[in-house]
């Protein structure tokens, strides 16, 4: 076929047929206003914002309602287009209270970039709004809805129709007297909710958790990956820099979905949505020593040396490591080239938090951590190889090991007592506190995925870049950073000068990753090989 | 006396009964039909008959059958548009009341000719004793073999049921009414695509509005060339035509496309109420545009309508007498758009509620100045913008009354009060 | 509260003759009605389940049309029209008549449970305006002194 190209404003481009003339112009960097199409729903057509002109076409048209045909002629920006846009704004307008400076959708509404965009700042509006019923009413564990805000766009009824298939969302009664509400004395019953405030244009539908936390002008994204479970859902964090006082103390205030086709289109879940606390909540910051008469607070570096003398003095298979599916590949990576390579580390992955049986036919994984697949092929563990907490003792060899290392995980308290009765040394390299770090002889402070950059591979193999979002807290560092240190102490030549290096190294060594770069990965992450 | 294709049987006694129905050559010619035509020449006919759609946007009939997908593997529905909800519309009624077989045969040959063995008849709830008719009548028609499997002995399958509205004037809108019968609010679908080709549960469909289907049977029997020959310009046979308001004789009047509107006022309907002189007709339904009374010497068919401004829409003629305040006729027009706006689309959902607060506003004797302005410009702002044709139906009153009897609606602005002495009530 | 075995009969009945649940909603709604009255917001998860639609789309339809009581009305349901060709021949004044009367507001029911007003849309009998429908009938060509008649004879 020949090139399809429509017109849109004198600029001539490349179309792909079937597509809408919206999503084109948005593809090539035109911005058509509009508030219901949203590109993960079906097309509603009910705001009007996008009327735009073709030329041979008498009336205007939606623009995400029209398909484009090949040399297609297309006005978004003629005073004809304009005038109307500026009526429809107007419409959405009388009703609405535009009383930005308390309403905590402020700085992402889609009506004030508008507002602004047509600007159109008398109201010539004289008469009383239309009263609707609920203000600021929760409607479900995470969501308030506020209901004279809302715009009808029908993109929340569009979601729990189409996407969720639950229903929750309705638009009640008729005419402008039309509300959007849920059943009436029900709520929202599905694990997706909070997506509808991400899709709601305006302040309608607001997050519980972060409702006048802060203003949205204070923060800052970083693109991430969720590290709920191991589907790998794309985020963005959001992070208040300057200000983690506004926010009793958390640096880190919510998970946005980032789009990624191939993974999560344009969803989150609220598990992994809302499991960003532990990023600032119960972190351990400083290495500690447990010795006769208590704990003690250490340098990183001296703890390292300790673990260094101590992985010196243990004998040759009497040392074991329980890696963590929730490090980075290039952790991972560099424990494999440490521990298990130079060192001869027994090495196992405990079987927590990998079979829950908790999943859906949605983005929900029953495997809750977000790189199994990657510990699993860096560590050639087969199906049945992840080792269920009451197998562990057994897993740990006919003799329990003098130096067990632990990444993250907290052990059964039997096994733990029965450890450190037995005279094991314990060392917990982790995050966040619990009770194996509590009784642990060294504890190594690790950052978490938002304190670095690194990749995650996902159930399906899908490799995925995040960045480095807050700096680390305290004295922790990258697991990477640890075992090199501890290479360095060792006399092993094991020398990373960071996380993409690793990578690199990574690619070059192990078969699965082979040809993958951290531009392969750019935007949506890159399949493994099959293994 | 001019012809009659669709009220020749008002005026019998026990006109709704499939008796009188058949003694009168009813069915004779479906049964014909069903016989000895294709499908396709069905609708050859239909498209020569000129017959264009009566249900108010008056598409060539044929045509929009032809619209059909051949070959389609799926269900083809017939929906018969029984909504009426337009004010000054009641044209439908009679034919249901009246002859309700009629409608019934011309059902029977319009599925033939589409090929559809299932048709629904939408009307609206309101319609209580006339859906007892209808209904009757189905059953008389199953009876006699005029309906269910075989249709006359021919191979010829076809259902015909009954569902009941329940109060919305936007499901007389086809897509409306087709999310209606799927059990769903009356909201409006975008288009395309075209019902034709995904309609009812998502197959193919036919909505045509009662009045047309009920030309059907005639066009068939004597032709659509003879058809045509009825009717003027482009538009084939009669119409009935409901005349209501300030007449002496308000009621239906059936007469060929093209009749003048004056001669059916002033002669057919009885002239103006108590005497008065005639301030202004609205000659095609409640949506569109008013006419003057210097400006209704006119035909009524679709293009000589068109012509003068206006439209022949569903042919409900409103008639008002100099003692008729167009602020408050207007507000009567506003106040069902706004109650029958289905609310899905901006425009008109917030257009309708704001014009009809205005207007409220200027009736309250809190008129401003600019209201006319702001009122004409809000029309504006919905005519062309919205979903569905109800926004347009919405705004175009409102603009020409406000522009055809601007004096008026500036004096009740500035005097608080109407510009007619003793207005009616 | 729950589906009466009768209704349910009904709603078996109707299920017959549509493809799915949804397009029986209407219908059933209606039935809903002539049972109850109205149609009772605790019968909208019931009959939601048995139609094994969404709760939310029955709701959804009972506040769309107009003629779905969602709150109790009288026995007897005066529709009477307030469109352009009825009240150009005196709607208006029978409108504030019946109300005077029934000593109601359009919108409300008299306090003996008894009728209930509301002043509707156009009801495709301009021919005969100004009209009503009451109890499922229409009243033609009205005037005050029928009007007093009509009420008369309610029970
Ligand atoms: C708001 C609105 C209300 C309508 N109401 C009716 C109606 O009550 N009856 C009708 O036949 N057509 C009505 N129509 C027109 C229908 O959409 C459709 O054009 C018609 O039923 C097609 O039938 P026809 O081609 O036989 O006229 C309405 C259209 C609109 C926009
Ligand atoms: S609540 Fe938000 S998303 Fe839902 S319809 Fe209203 S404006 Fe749209
Ligand atoms: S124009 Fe009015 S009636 Fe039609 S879809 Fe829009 S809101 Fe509904
Ligand atoms: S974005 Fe196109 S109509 Fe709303
Ligand atoms: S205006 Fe009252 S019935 Fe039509």
């Amino acid at each position: 076929m020949d090139k399809f190209t429509v017109t849109i404003n004198g600029h001539t481009i490349e179309a792909k047929p079937g597509q809408s003339v919206l999503q084109t112009a948005l593809d090539n960097g035109i911005h058509i206003p509009h508030y219901c199409f949203h590109p993960g729903l079906p097309v509603a057509g009910n705001c009007r914002m996008c009327l735009v002109e073709i030329e041979g076409v008498p009336k205007l048209q939606i623009a995400c309602g029209t398909t484009v045909r090949d040399g297609m002629v297309v006005w978004s920006n003629n005073d004809r287009v304009r005038q109307a846009v500026r009526h429809v704004l107007e419409f959405l307008l009388i009703n609405h209270p535009v009383d930005c400076p308390v309403c905590d959708q402020a700085g992402e509404c889609g009506l004030q970039d508008y507002y602004m965009l047509v600007g159109r700042y008398d109201s010539r509006f004289a008469e009383n709004k239309v009263v609707k019923h609920k203000k600021a009413t929760p409607i479900g564990r995470w969501v308030m809805l506020d209901q004279e805000r809302c715009i009808l766009c029908s993109r929340c009824v569009r979601f729990t129709r189409e996407i969720t298939k639950t229903n929750e969302m309705a638009i009640f009664n008729r005419g402008d007297h039309a509300e959007i509400d849920v059943f009436p004395g029900g709520e929202l019953r599905n694990r997706y909710s909070a997506n509808i405030v991400d899709i709601c244009p305006v302040g309608a539908l607001t997050c519980r958790d972060f409702r006048f936390r802060c203003r949205v002008w204070y923060l800052k994204q970083a693109p991430s990956i969720c590290p709920g479970c191991a589907r790998g859902c794309n985020i963005a964090i959001h992070f208040n820099p300057e200000r983690p006082h506004h926010a009793g103390g958390r640096r880190v205030l919510r998970f946005k979905p980032r789009p990624n086709p191939h993974v999560n289109a344009f969803w989150l879940c609220d598990d992994g949505r809302y499991s960003y606390p532990f990023i600032d909540d119960h972190r351990l910051r400083f290495a500690a020593l447990r010795e006769e008469g208590g704990v003690r607070q250490l340098y990183l570096k001296d703890a390292l040396d300790r673990l260094a003398d101590w992985l010196r003095a243990s004998r040759s298979g009497r040392t074991a490591y329980l890696l963590s599916a929730d490090s980075s590949n290039e952790e991972l990576f560099a424990a494999r080239k440490l521990l298990r390579d130079a060192l001869g580390v027994r090495c196992l992955l405990p079987d927590t938090g990998l079979r829950t049986g908790d999943a859906d036919d949605f983005l929900i994984c029953e495997d809750k951590h977000p790189n199994t697949r990657g510990a699993r092929i860096l560590f050639g563990l087969g199906e049945n190889d992840p080792v269920a907490p009451d197998r562990l003792e057994a897993g740990l060899g006919a003799e329990l090991p003098e130096l067990l290392l632990v990444n993250r995980a907290d052990l059964p308290s039997p096994l733990r007592d029965k450890l450190l009765a037995a005279g094991t040394r314990l060392v917990f390299l982790g995050t966040n506190d619990n009770a194996t770090a509590a009784a642990a002889h060294l504890v190594v402070p690790l950052v978490v995925f938002a304190e670095q950059a690194g990749t995650f591979t996902n159930f399906e193999g899908r490799v995925q870049k995040f960045e480095l979002a807050v700096p680390p807290l305290g004295d922790a560092a990258p697991e990477w950073s640890v075992h090199q240190g501890l290479a360095e102490r060792l006399g092993i030549d094991l020398a990373f000068p960071g996380p993409a290096a690793i990578f690199r190294q990574l690619t070059a060594e192990v078969d699965a990753f082979r040809g993958l770069s951290h531009e392969s990965l750019t935007p949506h992450g890159a399949m493994i090989r099959h293994e | 006396m001019s012809e009659r294709i669709l009220s020749k049987r008002f005026d019998l006694a026990d006109s709704h009964t499939i008796g009188v129905y058949e003694a009168t050559g009813g069915y004779a010619t479906a049964r014909r039909v069903l016989q000895e035509l294709t499908p396709a020449q069905v609708t050859d006919e239909v498209k020569k008959s000129n017959l264009r759609g009566r249900g108010g946007a008056g598409f060539p009939t044929g045509l929009k059958w032809s619209f059909i997908p051949k070959d389609t593997d799926r269900p083809v529905y017939l929906c018969v548009n029984a909504d009426e909800s337009e004010p000054g519309t009641f044209k439908d009624r009679h034919i249901m009341e009246k002859d309700p077989h009629l409608l019934l045969e011309g059902i029977i040959i319009s599925a033939f000719a589409i090929g559809c063995h299932q048709a629904y008849i939408y009307i609206r709830g309101e319609y209580i004793p006339q859906i007892r008719r209808l209904r009757a009548a189905i059953q008389e028609a199953y009876g006699r073999g005029c309906l269910g499997r075989r249709v006359f002995g021919s191979g010829f399958d076809l259902e015909v049921a009954v569902y009941t509205g329940a109060g919305a004037y936007i499901c007389g809108e086809e897509t409306a009414l087709l999310e209606s019968l799927e059990g769903k609010k009356g909201y409006p679908r975008l288009k395309p695509p075209f019902p034709a080709v995904v309609g009812l549960y998502g197959c193919p469909t036919i909505i045509n509005n009662v009045e047309t289907l009920a030309n059907v049977p005639a066009i068939l029997e004597k032709g659509g060339d003879w058809y045509a020959a009825v009717g003027a310009h482009r538009s084939g046979g009669t119409r009935l035509f409901g005349v209501s308001g300030h007449v002496i004789r308000p009621g239906v009047y059936e007469r060929p496309m093209g009749y003048s509107l004056k001669q059916l006022i002033f002669e057919d309907a009885g002239g103006i109420l108590d005497g008065r002189a005639l301030k202004a007709v609205i000659p095609g339904g409640s949506s569109v545009p008013v006419l003057r009374a210097d400006e209704i010497d006119i035909a009524l068919d679709f293009e000589s309508v068109a012509t003068a401004g206006s439209m022949l829409g569903s042919a409900g003629v409103i008639v008002m007498h100099d003692g008729t305040c167009m602020v408050r006729a207007l507000q009567r027009l506003i106040h069902f758009y706004k109650d029958e706006s289905c609310g899905q689309c901006s425009p008109c959902r917030e257009g309708t509620g704001w014009l009809l607060k205005i207007i409220n506003r200027i009736i309250r004797g809190d008129g401003r100045p600019e209201d006319v302005a702001v009122m004409r410009d809000v029309a504006e702002g919905i005519l062309g913008n919205t979903i569905c044709p109800l926004g347009d139906a919405a705004a175009m009153p409102v603009i020409s009354f406000v522009t055809k009897f601007r004096d008026e609606f500036e004096h009740y602005i500035r005097h608080k009060r109407s510009a007619v002495p003793a207005p009616v009530k | 509260m729950e589906l009466s075995d009768q209704l349910k009969q009904t709603l078996d009945a109707l299920k017959e003759q549509f493809p799915n649940g949804l397009s029986v909603l209407m219908p059933a709604l209606h039935a809903v009605q002539a049972a109850h009255n109205h149609i009772p917001a605790e019968l909208e998860q019931p009959l939601a389940a048995y139609l094994a639609i969404p709760a939310e789309i029955v709701h959804e339809v009972s506040t769309f049309y107009f003629m779905f009581n969602n709150r109790p009305v009288g026995r007897h349901h005066i529709y009477i029209c307030g469109n352009l060709s009825c009240w150009l021949r005196g709607a208006e004044t029978l409108r504030d008549h019946l109300a005077d009367r029934l000593g109601i507001q359009p919108g409300e029911t008299t306090a003996d449970g008894r009728i209930t007003l509301s002043v509707v849309e156009c009801l495709g009998m301009c021919d005969h305006a100004p009209v009503m429908l009451l109890d499922g009938e229409f009243h033609p060509d009205l005037t005050v002194e029928t009007v007093d008649r009509i009420l008369a004879g309610l029970s």
